[in-house]
């Protein structure tokens, strides 16, 4: 084999026992516990996080910047003051405080209703008896994949007729019918988690004289507390961040209307493309973007709360997807 | 005693049909309750998935506009005349659709063999390792569009050495025009491409937890190298996991809303010369183009687990 051959090469410079022994502290027994292991382990991870973080350093940063450090070459990341009117601008130009109340307000109770009528379905393709299963889940798999611009048009025509383009409606009522955004991965979620807890449970809730619902909700529910959270969290964050969706269904312009905050960014777009048509005069010569820490700063706004969110509850993101089982 | 028998008799056979009665009756009541259950989902199924699916197949096929009294819509049936427009009028959208396709075949791959890469080494045991964890899962939670869209126009996320090193006049002396436009349209996202891969990371890491650590073990023992137990046990078992991020990252960048088809499919939608009927059948083209991967992508891994069974 290779490595014999290499010691026998070695065996020339160094005594054999020396080399060995060389060579387990540098590479290590197996390949993934040596000392240069390590280090080239960190080193990429590293350099792949700095690739990663830099351009939400970048956003952070800019958005402080005053004009004179916009204009100065030298000052990339770190502002020599910190300057908060890129801040004051953008929590008017997204109407920051209504926005997020109106935008927490659908995230919170799509993700709730969501974790409820996804629960129970995921539950009963995991656990009951369905006529016609597996061609049942084979539509749960389908509208997976199906991508919404197919469906938004006809959604979109029929929640215009019935009036709810100015509000979260179309948001909060597909998910009382575990339907809606991401709709059917929460139900895969759920069914994948449920199918790993052991059938035992039920049958005894069952001769105990429980039926289907009562074991639901007594028995079952309170052992998927890491699947309601998983899919609690995913729902709140990814109905916060949709922006598609919401660019379809609300055509609304009036700032008190219901807009999510993933939506206002264009907005405010649009008013400053018109405020610069309307002072074109002294700015088209400019090559940078003179609005950058406004947009910067209505950026660091927009997904503060989710990064807050992360923040505390990283640990069930990141574990969720390990403990629910949903690879199996 | 005779008397006795009389009376059990009976009893016995009645038990029999009754169990077979009661067992009948428990099984639709199960189904009952069962579809019980699932009958929201069935409701939403209908109203949400079908309906719109339907309709949407319908409206293909039909030329929209609003009545002239403002009332309601109009359709009048063409035929495929939507669908041939697409190719044969619009100059924009086949070209935004090939150069979409021609780039997600760069991009998918990339992010999942990222994906698996960073797997791999968030795997091993070292200090600090929790902490890359929620630091490479980060960009799910904030990569929005309007995000993505603003860095983008600040001329983030590209590669820093990109420039320092003049990539972009070695790409286009090596290869033709169109593939280094391509290449280097996709280094410069290149970390926001990468950005898409933090369900992907989660999903291999998930999955080398299924494989038990006593056959890396044994392995040892027989003398296997960590590069020969990597390609006979890790690789293998994680095959089905790279259709399944494969699957994912074509989903997830096809239903991104950065893409330039969806913008085209959505700018139509309000055209009144083009309206819902042609914004429909682009939908339609678009989804069997996105179809078309994950279907043979299914049909391989289906064909795999067979001859792995077989």
């Amino acid at each position: 084999m290779s490595t014999s051959r290499e010691e026998r090469t070695a065996a020339g410079f160094l005594s054999n026992k020396m080399w060995m022994r060389f060579r387990r502290a540098l590479i290590g027994r197996s390949i993934n516990d040596g000392f240069l292991f390590k280090i080239a382990l960190y080193v990429i991870l590293l350099s792949i996080s700095v690739m990663y973080i830099m351009p939400l350093l970048y956003m952070l940063a800019t958005s402080f910047k005053s004009m004179s450090d916009l204009l100065d070459q030298a000052v990339r990341y770190v502002p020599r003051q910190f300057e908060l009117q890129g801040y004051k601008d953008a929590l008017i130009g997204l109407d920051y405080l209504n926005a997020l109340w109106q935008t927490a307000y659908m995230s919170l109770s799509a993700a709730i209703l969501q974790v409820i009528s996804c629960g129970i379905t995921g539950y009963a393709f995991a656990r009951l008896k369905i006529p016609f299963k597996n061609g049942l889940f084979f539509i749960v798999l389908l509208a997976f994949l199906v991508p919404p611009q197919v469906l938004v048009i006809p959604l979109y025509v029929t929640y215009a007729k019935l009036g709810w383009t100015q509000t979260a409606l179309p948001f909060i009522i597909p998910a009382v019918f575990a339907a809606g955004l991401k709709a059917s991965l929460f139900i895969i979620i759920y069914r994948q988690f449920f199918a790993t807890l052991p059938k035992e449970l039920e049958e005894s809730a069952k001769i105990d004289g429980a039926g289907a619902f009562r074991t639901f909700v007594k028995v079952m529910l309170p052992l998927a507390r890491p699947a309601i959270l998983l899919v609690f969290l995913f729902s709140i964050v990814w109905h916060w961040n949709d922006y598609f969706e919401p660019s379809v269904y609300l055509q609304s312009s009036q700032l008190r209307d219901f807009i999510p905050l993933s939506l206002r960014m264009d907005r405010m777009q649009e008013a400053l493309n018109f405020h610069k048509s309307v002072t074109a005069g002294n700015n088209q010569q400019l090559i940078f973007d003179i609005y950058a820490p406004l947009k910067m700063a209505a950026s660091v706004l927009i997904i503060g709360p989710m990064l807050i969110l992360y923040m505390f509850a990283q640990r069930y993101f990141v574990q969720g997807i390990e403990r629910s089982g949903i690879v199996e | 005693m005779n008397d006795r028998d009389k009376l059990e008799q009976p009893k016995l056979t009645m038990t029999a049909k009754e169990h077979r009665r009661r067992k009948r009756a428990r099984h639709v009541m199960e189904s009952l309750s069962g579809l019980l259950f699932i009958a929201p989902w069935l409701c939403g199924v209908a109203l949400f998935l079908a309906y719109p699916l339907g309709y949407s197949v319908f409206v293909s096929f039909q030329q929209v506009g609003v009545k002239p009294d403002g009332s309601g819509l109009s359709y009048a049936y063409v035929g495929w005349q939507n669908f041939r427009d697409a190719f044969l009028l619009d100059n924009e959208f086949p070209v935004k659709l090939i150069d979409f396709a021609y780039r997600s075949v760069l991009t998918v791959p990339m992010s999942v063999l990222f994906a698996l890469l960073v797997a791999l080494m968030l795997n091993q045991h070292f200090p600090g390792r929790m902490l890359f964890r929620t630091l490479f899962f980060l960009p799910v939670i904030f990569a929005t569009n309007e995000i993505i869209t603003e860095l983008q126009n600040q001329g983030q996320g590209t590669i820093p050495f990109l420039q320092q090193y003049n990539v972009t006049e070695l790409l286009y002396s090596t290869f033709n025009a169109s593939i280094a436009k391509t290449i280097l349209g996709i280094l410069d996202q290149f970390v926001i491409v990468l950005w898409y891969s933090g369900i992907q990371i989660l999903i291999f890491l998930a999955a080398f937890q299924t494989i038990p650590k006593a056959t890396y073990e044994a392995a040892q023992i027989d003398g296997a190298s960590p590069w020969e137990s990597f390609w006979k046990i890790t690789f293998p078992a994680v095959v089905p996991f790279i259709v399944l991020c494969l699957i994912y990252t074509i989903v997830d960048l096809g239903t991104n809303a950065l893409n330039p088809v969806l913008t085209i499919i959505v700018s139509n939608m309000g055209n009144i010369e083009t309206g819902y009927g042609y914004s429909s059948a682009l939908g339609w083209i678009y989804l069997t183009v996105i179809f078309v991967p994950i279907a043979l992508l299914v049909w391989w891994s289906r064909n795999q687990q067979k001859r792995a069974k077989g």
